[in-house]
């Protein structure tokens, strides 16, 4: 049988969908393209977004019409809040949580008996028997970029996200598991690999002196990489402020494996929003973290997210998450107008600043980053970069590739056969969101 | 999400009430929250645990919101009635050990003194005051549990508190030592506009903490 499966939201469901779709290919279904070739249709939903929720009730209603004429089984897991889960389960034949995952197959072999036992468990915010789903080989949508989920759920409640009340409670993979799953991923040659969790770097608070602490996961993973003498970035995503310690700084200094790139979201830098987004850090915490990183490895780049637009937020208030911007000179910064997410404290407060004042402050946001971006960029010029080859750039006869930073560089190359590959660059020019350059060379550097 | 058994509910006035759930093991750190359900595959809710830690039984003091879900279902348990807890959580837990220094300003809207309770059930001996805003006098919840010379009660809407006026009026005429360590538990608009008025009075930032209900 054919099968189908649209992945809606983040990383973190992407990264799901390899593991779904491998255990389906274990079971004999055969991958389709067309959604109106499958006789198995899975969505991995988001209910963090309304959009996205909006988009499983359209799909769902449309494949229970073909019901009609075809025979058709659906399921649906992912990110789902309660009340969403109980009108999921009259909608589609299966839902599960992705700790059931080794068990799909076997629900869709009896879809349809399943529903009264599935309504009177509900969803376990504990995520007990996770490990059965990280034990699953995911099925890699690439063969030099791969993530790897170390950590699941959130106990941080900030106000304005629905993870905590989608995800459950934060539970660690344990380490020896994760280690392996990374030396078998560098013994077939990947060379991006991230570590992915709600909160990364909460890893092994929940079990505190059964586990490593997340700093000690780096190093054995920095350890691994002086080991086995192959070339790779490890990077990982997204880490909480209010647990990025110094410690976790000096190990990323210390390991070339550890890339040189930090994603620390910063959300606003205002502390009286950062208060009412229950961010738990204010600004002094998260200017020493800056200040930390600046000192111990100067060449990281350093990527941000942002909301604009949160409930209540005042011009002055955002005035200072621009001022912010203009202090930390982020590379880059994933901004986004606040949307009330269902589920999320914040959904019952009201949504106070108007959608164009919301596109203004974006609007000045974006351009504040351009303006930092251009002279770093310029400041690489003639510089020579290593980088990891992406795939055809948009630009006609050039390949697109990525630095450690994860700054993007494009060259001039129809070569194929390099994608995947790491490779000396030149930088010839720059711009404010990418690089150009010329190949150097092309080296399988084993310089740990 | 663990199941407990409801002990008791004690209703403080028409809207806010106290439920005594059965401890059951129950671990936590004074001033930390749990979620809250009343049926399976219902909505949950953000709680202060109000008993102190060392009390056999975990408390909640809960005010029915108009329109509200949960807190409407809530107040409708009985003793014996069983409701789902998961927790604890949060970060605005306790100990007197962790701060600088032992002066303590609590500053509460409404349900917001229930963490302050919490912490003083579980350390009696704390040298704090505690400022608490409500409309009416009548929502002095169980002030008895203080001592009379820690709390303040400031009342917006009658002349029955000890101050006519709300929370930040009430701080902004005091005197305040900068190194105090300062709590706020209610609303945001308290808690921010709170946040200015300790800032001009020399408490740096990093001497506030608070915890957002609303
Ligand atoms: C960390 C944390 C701790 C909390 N601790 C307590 C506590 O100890 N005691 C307590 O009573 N509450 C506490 N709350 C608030 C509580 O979690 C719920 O928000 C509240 O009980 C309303 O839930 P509901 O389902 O009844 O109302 P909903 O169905 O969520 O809301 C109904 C309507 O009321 C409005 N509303 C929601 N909450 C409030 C509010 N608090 N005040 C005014 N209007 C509101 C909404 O905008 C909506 O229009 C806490 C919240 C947080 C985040
Ligand atoms: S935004 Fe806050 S609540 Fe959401 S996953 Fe990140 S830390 Fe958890």
């Amino acid at each position: 049988m054919k099968y189908h499966v649209i992945t809606l939201g983040c990383q973190m469901n992407l990264s799901d969908s390899e593991r779904v779709i491998s255990v389906l290919d274990e079971a004999g279904y055969e991958w389709t393209d067309n959604e109106e070739e499958a006789g198995l249709i899975g969505i991995l939903a988001c209910s963090v977004r309304q959009k996205a929720i909006d988009k499983v009730y359209s799909r769902i209603h449309k494949w229970n019409k073909w019901k009609d004429h075809k025979n058709l089984v659906t399921f649906i897991s992912g990110c789902i809040l309660p009340n969403d889960h109980e009108k999921f389960l009259k909608l589609f034949d299966i839902t599960f949580q992705m700790k059931d995952l080794p068990k799909l197959p076997e629900m869709i072999s009896r879809y349809g008996v399943t529903t009264p036992a599935q309504l009177k468990i509900g969803i376990d915010p504990h995520n007990e028997n996770i490990e059965r789903f990280w034990n699953v080989k995911p099925s890699y949508q690439s063969n030099y970029e791969a993530f790897i989920p170390i950590q699941n759920g959130c106990d941080k409640f900030c106000s304005f996200c629905a993870v905590p009340y989608t995800r459950g409670r934060e539970v660690s993979r344990p380490s020896k598991d994760i280690l392996a799953e990374l030396a078998l991923l560098v013994a077939q040659g990947f060379k991006s690999i991230t570590l992915l969790g709600q909160n990364v770097n909460s890893y092994g608070l929940d079990k505190k002196g059964e586990e490593v602490t997340f700093p000690e996961l780096l190093r054995q993973i920095g350890e691994m990489g002086k080991r086995l003498k192959k070339e790779f970035w490890v990077y990982f995503t997204s880490p909480h402020p209010r647990d990025m310690t110094d410690e976790v700084i000096e190990v990323i200094a210390q390991y070339p494996v550890l890339a040189k790139q930090i994603h620390l979201p910063m959300q606003s830098g205002d502390d009286k929003v950062l208060i009412r987004m229950n961010r738990k850090h204010n600004m002094g915490k998260y200017r020493d973290i800056v200040h930390s990183i600046r000192r111990l490895i100067p060449e990281a780049t350093l990527f941000t997210d942002i909301i604009v637009g949160f409930t209540g937020e005042t011009e002055e208030q955002f005035e200072n998450t621009r001022r912010a911007m203009e202090e930390f000179k982020f590379n880059m910064s994933y901004t986004a107008m606040y949307s009330p997410r269902p589920g999320a404290t914040s959904h019952r407060w009201d949504d106070d600043v108007s959608q164009d004042e919301k596109k203004r402050r974006l609007h000045v946001l974006t351009e504040e980053l351009r303006k930092y971006n251009v002279p770093y960029n310029k400041s690489l010029v003639d510089k020579t970069l290593r980088v990891l080859v992406r795939g055809a750039d948009r630009k006609e006869g050039y390949l697109s590739s990525l630095t450690e930073g994860k700054l993007i560089v494009r060259f001039a190359s129809n070569n194929k056969d390099l994608i995947g590959q790491f490779a000396d660059v030149k930088v010839v020019s720059a711009s404010d969101f990418s690089l150009e350059g010329e190949l150097v060379k092309v080296k399988e550097a084993v310089t740990q | 999400m663990r199941e407990f058994k409801v002990e008791i509910i004690r209703y403080l006035t028409d809207s806010t009430y106290v439920v005594r759930i059965k401890r059951n093991g129950f671990k936590f750190q004074t001033g930390q929250f749990v979620m809250l359900s009343p049926e399976k595959l219902a909505q949950q809710r953000e709680y202060s645990v109000y008993s102190g830690e060392n009390d056999p039984y975990i408390e909640v003091l809960i005010r029915e919101v108009k329109d509200g879900d949960t807190s409407k279902r809530l107040k409708l348990l009985h003793p014996g009635d069983k409701l789902k807890l998961d927790g604890p959580f949060g970060f605005f837990n306790f100990h007197p050990d962790k701060f600088t220094g032992d002066l303590f300003l609590f500053v509460a809207t409404g349900t917001g003194i229930s963490p302050f309770h919490s912490f003083i059930r579980t350390f009696p001996k704390l040298n704090y005051h505690l400022i608490h805003g409500v409309r009416y006098g009548h929502e002095a919840y169980e002030h008895d549990d203080f001592a009379k010379d820690r709390i303040t009660l400031c009342t917006s809407g009658d002349s029955s508190g000890d101050f006519e006026g709300r929370v930040t009026d009430y701080v902004t005429l005091q005197k305040l030592n900068p190194d105090t360590n300062c709590f706020l538990c209610g609303n945001s608009e308290m808690i921010t506009e709170m946040f200015d008025i300790l800032t001009a009075k020399g408490v740096p930032v990093s001497n506030i903490y608070s915890e957002v209900y609303f």
